[in-house]
């Protein structure tokens, strides 16, 4: 049964991904993407339900299951769907019929990498599907054919795979750690590692943990690797842009996670804990400083996202039940959320013509609807209450008072100004003076519809943080880290 | 070391024995009387390889014997300095082949008054009273040359001091003489990276010091001259001391080359008369190889800007550090 | 383990060819004409891969010589000729426009051996491991990532930053040649693969740069700020 919905959910996408390129048709390659994007959703949800109690190894134990993969794969499917039907309405809006084929294509594509990386269960084969993610997704930043896009594109892939290289360097370090336990030749798997920590070198283990660290958290955008994101995820077409923001992020943060169970079985815990969390409170000033001063509204979206995967850093950093288990809730909302504000700010940008904050204003009396669905995304994606991510961040904040004080100080504080920097934006949008044209046309329905599905759950969310949910990610955090929290 | 092939003295302090100060002796007179042979080789080479007739390799002897009998001019702006340098220059070529080996492998009597270090110092003290001499006429051409040739030392002395100190941790002493009984007994080390480095690092040191860099010309004829820039304004005796002073610098840096790193075959063991001829015609060979390979590098290469004279010092830097590394890992 | 019971001609070989390409990286750093990169890249390549047959050879791993005739055809031959013909399709020769003169350039890489050596005896002391081929291994493995990464921070075109990206995987296969020769072949066989994809990659972006901003040399590539 689980092996079923996991081949669907392979195999979806892939199949939309050869259909697409032998038929070039628009409309049926939307079709076609969409329908793959469903077939995982629904393949999706039901796993979080289904895993209980150990781990599912399949394929010769090639492919896990455990709760983390089936936590992650639910936000990724979240956010592809929702943002291939966003796509639908979006591409349209380019009139680049005779290309779109490739857009879906890629799309599909880069929606199976994103889906297939959390499953991977050999370290090496995972290195291997985050670098597939790369090159998939610099041809989707590039899709525009602008030189900002293909500015942004080479900056994408250069720093990317310079970090992740260096990812490599710690995966091979990891191994060679190994091997004076193991011997010469063993299947690198997570769990394997785990069981072999607690005899491995601590020196060359930190080493190797720090490397792992820089490499994968330049994929994720923790600061001071994060020079790449707020490029690639604003040149990017709308869509793109959420899957970026919304789903690898978190495919990438799954390593970072993993690796730190491993040296936390070995019991030298402190020093990349530490360092993680440095790294964290480093994204969030980074993110804090740039949104306060941004004039572009999707870099702005993209210094956001910094901030929040700054924010699950320090969760997991934190560690303990409580940390692990914010920064997994985080992660979720953190996806709707962005969604969210992504589709919001390409609606905009489609309607004002203009990527500058100064040119879009009066946004709410121009789009009634929409523009309040993005405004309270606004005021979501802040902190605020009485959504999804104050209910996480207040559960990281509470996880790091005990070890980390001063970082949950850093933390509130920084917190509060990226809320004033970002409402400030919002103000100008909403209630500033008039200036330029009026905007062009309306939301269509392909565009607004996405954007009521990613609000209304993180409403509810917000509100309501069910118990079996809490059990779940408890129990999630209790796997990575089996020493006492 | 190689007490066992010492021959004669019995106990320390006793006399040493009269061979070995001819010996000492001999090692002089090679390199005052072969060096300007070796000026002459060069020369020829060059000469040839660009399809000329070149002057014959005895020229350098003409030359020297025609400035010995002609008269001094002194410029009126030289001071006492003016006389220093090229005395004090020849004095300095005489003392360096004491302690290298030269024609013998074994350490002669006053061998030991310095060692690798001591006589890289006491060349230094050469070129460095030669560069003065260029300054204290203040001609133009002067003070061009000597700046040109402090630009160029400033990168390639401290490049220098790091190839002796490959050398010495290469033999884990810093008498010549241990380096050369180490590469002649052990093919490994002769082979390893650490002294292939420390021959290609010296290599590029050589060309530098005797002034064969692909950036100037080393003819008194083009504006672009080191060498010749710097002793411009001597003339007569004074000019003939700085020219056998050059060349015996040229000729005492080979013999560091060959002897110590690249050739270290064919020195005299026992002592012998035949076996220091035999030496010194070895020299002679040695020489003419390295030589070809010298003339082949310089004329191989059109000339560079000035300021490219950084590139091959780096390279030598950084093969000096490899080579040190090198020896580290053994 | 492999490095623990080698005979002294196995470890002199290593050696020699680890050393080899340690130099011809930094050829690589010390020239300004990309098809001398190229070339050096290509000798790093053959070199590498002598290293692995003859890893094969002493540790008695038969794959490894599927591995290094992989590497050979690969990196060696088929990833310089399909950097060689972008270069070909492009109107530069060399840097123009330095950032970081070759001979600095030189000079920083010894800088950066140094500190590589500093840490991998830290790192063999922790093992007790006064092994001197394992020394080697890491500082030549380190001081390459080292060197890559310097590549790509000065060097401004594009295709010496897709040559100092090739130079980190070098590094890395290199020092996993000699560390961990038993490392599943699937893994390794996979990572060569992606090199090739990676690299046309590459290539459709050069393509693409070369038509939209109208010249490779990211010195140009300054539209995106704050």
């Amino acid at each position: 049964m689980v092996g079923g919905l996991l081949l669907a959910l392979a195999g979806a996408p892939l199949a939309a991904l050869v259909l697409c390129l032998i038929v070039r048709r628009p409309r049926v390659c939307e079709g076609l993407n969409l329908a793959a994007s469903t077939i995982c959703f629904a393949a999706a949800l039901p796993l979080p339900f289904l895993i209980d109690g150990q781990e599912r190894l399949f394929w010769g134990g090639y492919v896990i299951l455990d709760r983390l993969s089936a936590w992650v794969i639910l936000c990724t499917a979240i956010v592809y769907v929702l943002a291939s039907i966003y796509a639908v309405g979006y591409m349209r809006l380019l009139e680049q019929e005779d290309r779109l084929f490739q857009f879906y294509a890629l799309f599909a594509g880069f929606g199976l990498t994103t889906l297939v990386g959390p499953l991977m269960n050999s370290v090496g084969i995972y290195w291997i599907a985050i670098e597939l993610t790369t090159l998939v997704s610099t041809f989707l930043v590039a899709f525009e054919r602008e030189p900002e896009s293909m500015e942004a594109a080479w900056k994408y892939i250069m720093v990317v795979s310079a970090g992740i290289s260096l990812a490599l360097l710690g995966t091979v370090l990891f191994y060679w750690c190994g091997s004076f336990v193991l011997g010469p030749t063993y299947q690198m798997t997570w769990s394997v590692l785990r069981e072999a920590a607690p005899g491995m070198n601590p020196v060359l283990l930190t080493l190797a943990f720090l490397l792992v660290l820089v490499g994968y958290g330049t994929k994720v955008g923790l600061a001071p690797m994060h020079t790449w994101l707020p490029d690639a995820h604003s040149e990017g077409p709308a869509p793109v842009s959420a899957m970026l923001s919304g789903a690898l992020l978190n495919t990438a943060m799954v390593g970072i996670v993993r690796f730190l169970a491993v040296t936390r079985a070995a019991g030298i815990g402190a020093v990349p804990e530490a360092v993680l969390v440095a790294f964290g409170i480093a994204s969030l000033l980074v993110g804090a400083l740039f949104i306060v001063r941004q004039r572009g509204i999707k870099r702005l979206m993209a210094y956001s996202s910094i901030e929040h995967m700054g924010v699950v850093a320090l969760g997991f950093g934190f560690g303990g039940v409580l940390g692990v288990v914010g920064a997994l809730y985080h992660m979720l909302n953190h996806s709707l959320n962005k969604s969210l504000m992504f589709f919001g700010a390409g609606n905009m940008m489609r309607a004002y013509g203009t990527k500058d904050i100064s040119g879009i204003r009066h946004v709410a009396s121009h789009f009634p609807s929409a523009g309040a669905l993005w405004l309270a995304g606004a005021i979501a994606i802040t902190g605020a209450p009485p959504f999804g991510l104050f209910l996480s961040e207040f559960t990281i904040m509470r996880a790091g008072l005990a070890s980390f004080s001063w970082a949950v100080y850093a933390m509130a504080v920084l917190l509060i100004v990226i809320f004033i920097g970002f409402m400030n934006h919002f103000r100008s949008m909403y209630y500033g003076e008039a200036s330029g044209s009026a905007p062009a046309a309306h939301v269509s329905a392909w565009c607004a519809v996405p954007m009521w599905l990613a609000l209304v759950p993180l409403f509810v969310l917000g509100v309501w943080w069910p118990g079996s949910v809490w059990a779940y990610l408890a129990s999630t955090a209790q796997s990575l880290a089996p020493v006492a929290p | 070391m190689s007490a066992g092939r010492r021959p004669a003295a019995a106990c320390r302090g006793c006399a040493v024995s009269a061979r070995e100060i001819l010996l000492q002796i001999a090692q002089v007179l090679t390199v005052l009387l072969l060096g300007p042979l070796l000026q002459g080789i060069i020369l020829q080479f060059e000469e040839r390889v660009q399809r000329g007739q070149g002057p014959g390799i005895f020229q350098p002897y003409r030359d020297l014997w025609k400035l010995f009998h002609k008269q001094i001019v002194l410029p009126e702006t030289a001071s006492w300095l003016f006389w220093v340098p090229p005395v004090v220059a020849f004095t300095c070529m005489l003392t360096v082949p004491i302690l290298i080996p030269v024609l013998t492998d074994f350490p002669l009597p006053v061998s030991g008054m310095g060692d690798i270090l001591g006589g890289g110092l006491i060349l230094t003290l050469g070129s460095f009273l030669i560069i003065l001499a260029g300054l204290d006429t203040s001609s133009a051409y002067g003070g061009i040359g000597s700046s040109r040739a402090v630009m160029v030392s400033i990168l390639a002395e401290p490049t220098l001091i790091l190839v002796f100190v490959g050398i010495t941790l290469l033999a884990k002493a810093m008498l010549p003489f241990v380096v050369n009984h180490l590469l002649v007994a052990s093919w490994a080390t002769y082979w390893s990276p650490a002294h292939l480095f420390l021959v290609a690092a010296f290599f590029i040191l050589l060309l530098v010091e005797t002034d064969r860099m692909p950036i100037h010309s080393s003819t008194h004829i083009e504006v672009y001259m080191i060498e010749e820039a710097r002793i411009l304004e001597y003339s007569g005796p004074l000019l003939a001391l700085l020219k056998w002073a050059s060349s015996m610098k040229q000729f005492i840096l080979y013999t560091i080359f060959c002897n110590v790193l690249l050739l270290p075959w064919g020195l005299s063991i026992q002592g012998t008369a035949i076996g220091a001829f035999g030496a010194a015609a070895g020299l002679i060979v040695k020489f003419t190889l390295v030589a070809c390979a010298v003339v082949f590098v310089e004329t191989a290469q059109s000339r560079l800007r000035f300021y490219r004279y950084q590139e091959p010092l780096a390279a030598s830097f950084l093969l000096a550090v490899l080579a040190i590394i090198g020896t580290q890992l053994n | 383990m492999l490095i623990q019971n080698l005979d002294p001609l196995a470890s002199s070989l290593f050696s020699l060819l680890a050393i080899a390409s340690l130099l011809l990286s930094f050829v690589m750093l010390g020239s300004r004409w990309l098809k001398n990169y190229l070339y050096a890249f290509a000798a790093e390549s053959w070199a590498i891969a002598a290293l692995s047959a003859i890893i094969g050879f002493y540790g008695g791993y038969p794959e490894l010589y599927l591995i290094a005739i992989l590497t050979l055809l690969f990196r060696g031959l088929l990833l310089p000729y399909l950097i060689w013909r972008i270069i070909r399709r492009l109107d530069v020769d060399r840097e123009i426009h330095e950032i970081l003169q070759p001979s600095s350039g030189l000079v920083i890489g010894a800088l950066f051996v140094m500190f590589a050596l500093a840490v991998s005896y830290r790192i063999s002391a922790e093992f007790h491991l006064e092994l001197t081929v394992a020394v080697l291994a890491l500082t030549v493995m380190l001081s390459m990532k080292l060197i890559g990464f310097l590549m790509l921070a000065v060097r401004h075109e594009a295709i010496s930053q897709i040559l100092g990206l090739l130079v980190l995987e070098n590094g890395i296969f290199l020092g996993s040649q000699i560390l961990v020769p038993g490392m599943p072949l699937l893994i390794e066989l996979v990572i060569l693969f992606d090199l090739l994809i990676v690299v046309a990659c590459f290539g459709v972006l050069v393509r693409y740069l070369l038509a939209l901003v109208g010249t490779t040399s990211t010195l140009q590539l300054k539209r995106l700020v704050g």
